[in-house]
């Protein structure tokens, strides 16, 4: 790589229950949004290239050509990118791939997903019928399984993972953009409904739409945009199985730490240097492991990291300000492209009622399942000021 | 006589066997392929391996939400198969878990692999392995009854394949 990318703008749209905005008008808004909201102004013409974040559940955005439509970004290279629940963080990795290496000088990275479109849902699109890979086996099985390991191999308690989901629904009634606002106690989590065994409805992120876009230039370009760029430092991508055998994937998820490894070897830096942190909460338990696999506690602590209040809001990690996926809620090919965009935010000083003491670096992290479960896609980001 | 999906893997789910790669010693199941997914050989020399029938539990879950036509509660567990002669690694798959009391199952819980019809593709059933808690047989003294109101017995590919749900169980909202 010759040079670096900057974050110099991003937008994004509510998440929720959007069943009367159509795909085109989540990804028009985001466009706006951030087309509005670069503080030195942006013209279409400017963006040398689109990078497109979607899985596609409402069949309405299986190319670049949809978000040349609802862009009118036509005549431009756009790359859709797909990478399970990884999909909006490894867009953003791929867009700066080609600001870094000179391939286009401002880089647009939308993701999006209507998830509500289907009524099936995910639960909906568990495999039936592939006899060893878990007829049957749903999203909350998958990490639910993590969460049974964790308890009997490190004594973490039911109530240290509903710590997870109490504290990012704390900050996500104080973020304007999240789909669930409420807040809960360790009680309500664990006398909402079992969904999976040991996990419960207030343990899983809500079913939600929405819609998220950043900007990239290169160092040459970034001023033109904006006096406070943001660097994106470092990143790693990485794939693991359960299946492999390496009992680690019982109870953690080892292509986080694969990804994360690569991420601040690139970056320069190690856990500790982490100030702010958007991570993969699809679950509680998601959060609870990821602690560990970031190194942000040792293994086994992750339980007891967030019961002392180390990842809240005025902790000294804070983890999910914007309220994690469980409160702000899960449209895939968006997920990861918000979460850059709030730790943007983050360290710009912008993040509002949810703005954490003067974050210097900032992570990003996605978990996604393949593979019925037995695969694992992990993508981390890393963000700093300069 | 099974689908053709069915029918690729079909020596392995109705017999339980494994491939060893030689390099690693990483057992793949049921899948046998070129490439090895732990060491990265390829291609691999995998050499057949027979699985016992007892397994141990390494982590599970209990599903309450699925398709209609799959019964909840629903348990779920990963499944250690040792080799059959003791020797080199175990493999690990999914194991739907029948016959057996939500109570009973734990992490290290010892379970043996029951054939059974899984599914009824059309009118054609699918067989493959069902793993269940082993029970007490006919005159150990330490029998128990637990295994009344189960659904199927020990024997043959029954129909009723639902694990018992246990009103003291796993399938309350009080996360125990
Ligand atoms: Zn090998």
């Amino acid at each position: 790589m010759t040079r670096d990318a900057y974050v110099v703008g991003s937008g994004i749209i509510e998440f929720g229950e959007l069943y009367e905005k159509s795909f085109d008008d989540m990804l028009e808004e985001a466009y706006l949004n951030l087309l509005d909201g670069v503080d030195g102004g942006v013209a279409p013409s400017d963006i040398d290239a689109a990078w497109y974040g979607t899985i596609d559940i409402a069949g309405e955005g299986s190319s670049g050509s949809a978000l040349a439509h609802a862009t009118g970004l036509f005549e431009t290279p756009i790359t859709r990118v797909e990478n399970a629940c990884a999909t909006g963080s490894d867009a953003f990795r791929n867009a700066s791939l080609a600001v870094q290496s000179g391939a286009a000088d401002v880089a647009l990275v939308i993701g999006a997903e209507k998830m509500l479109d289907d009524t099936a849902g995910l639960i909906g699109s568990a495999a039936l019928e592939r006899l060893w890979r878990g007829r049957g086996v749903t999203m909350p099985a998958y990490f639910g399984m993590r969460a049974t390991r964790h308890m009997d191999q490190y004594g973490t308690t039911r109530e240290q993972i509903a710590e997870v989901s109490v504290k990012n629904h704390a900050n996500g009634v104080k973020y304007p953009y999240a789909h669930q606002q409420f807040e809960c106690s360790v009680e309500d989590v664990r006398e909402s409904p079992t969904v999976s065994y040991p996990l419960n409805l207030y343990d899983c992120c809500p079913v939600t739409d929405g819609a998220c876009a950043v900007l990239l230039a290169s160092e040459d370009r970034a001023r033109e945009f904006t006096d406070d760029p943001i660097r994106h430092a470092g990143w790693g991508l990485s794939a693991d199985s359960f299946q492999r055998g390496d009992d680690l994937a019982l109870s953690n998820f080892p292509a986080t730490r694969q990804a994360s490894s690569q991420a601040y070897e690139r970056a320069g830096i190690g856990p500790d240097d982490v100030d702010v942190a958007e991570v993969h909460d699809c679950f509680s338990i998601t959060e609870l492991i990821t602690y560990e696999d970031l190194g942000l506690c040792a293994d086994g602590e992750g339980g007891r990291f967030v019961e002392e209040g180390h990842p809240h809001l005025d902790g000294d990690t804070p983890v999910n300000p914007s309220g994690g996926l469980l409160s702000k809620g899960h449209p895939i090919g968006a997920t990861g492209v918000a979460q850059i965009a709030e730790i943007f935010e983050q360290l710009r000083g912008e993040a509002g009622d949810v703005q954490v003491d003067a974050p210097e670096v900032g992570l990003q992290h996605n978990i996604g399942i393949g593979r019925n479960a037995t695969g694992a896609v992990s993508c981390v980001n890393v963000l700093a000021r300069d | 006589m099974s689908g053709p999906r069915y029918q690729r893997t079909k020596r392995q789910d109705q017999r339980l066997v494994g491939f060893e790669c030689q390099d690693c010693g990483w057992v793949s199941f049921p899948e046998e392929k070129r490439t090895c997914k732990r060491c990265g050989s390829a291609p691999a020399d995998f050499e057949e391996v027979g699985l016992a029938e007892r397994g141990e539990i390494k982590t599970f879950v209990v599903q309450q939400y699925l398709p209609d036509d799959i019964e909840t509660p629903q348990p779920v567990a990963i499944v250690d198969l040792p080799q059959v002669d003791g020797n080199g690694e175990a493999a690990r798959a999914y194991g739907l878990l029948t016959e057996t009391h939500l109570a009973e199952i734990d992490v290290g819980t010892e379970v043996e692999a029951r054939f059974r019809e899984l599914f009824a593709d059309g009118s054609r059933p699918i067989n493959s392995f069902k793993f269940g808690v082993p029970r007490a047989t006919k005159g150990d003294s330490d029998r128990t009854d637990d295994n009344s109101g189960d659904g199927t017995g020990d024997s043959g590919t029954g129909d009723g394949e639902r694990a018992g749900a246990d009103p003291g169980g796993r399938d309350g909202g009080d996360g125990r």
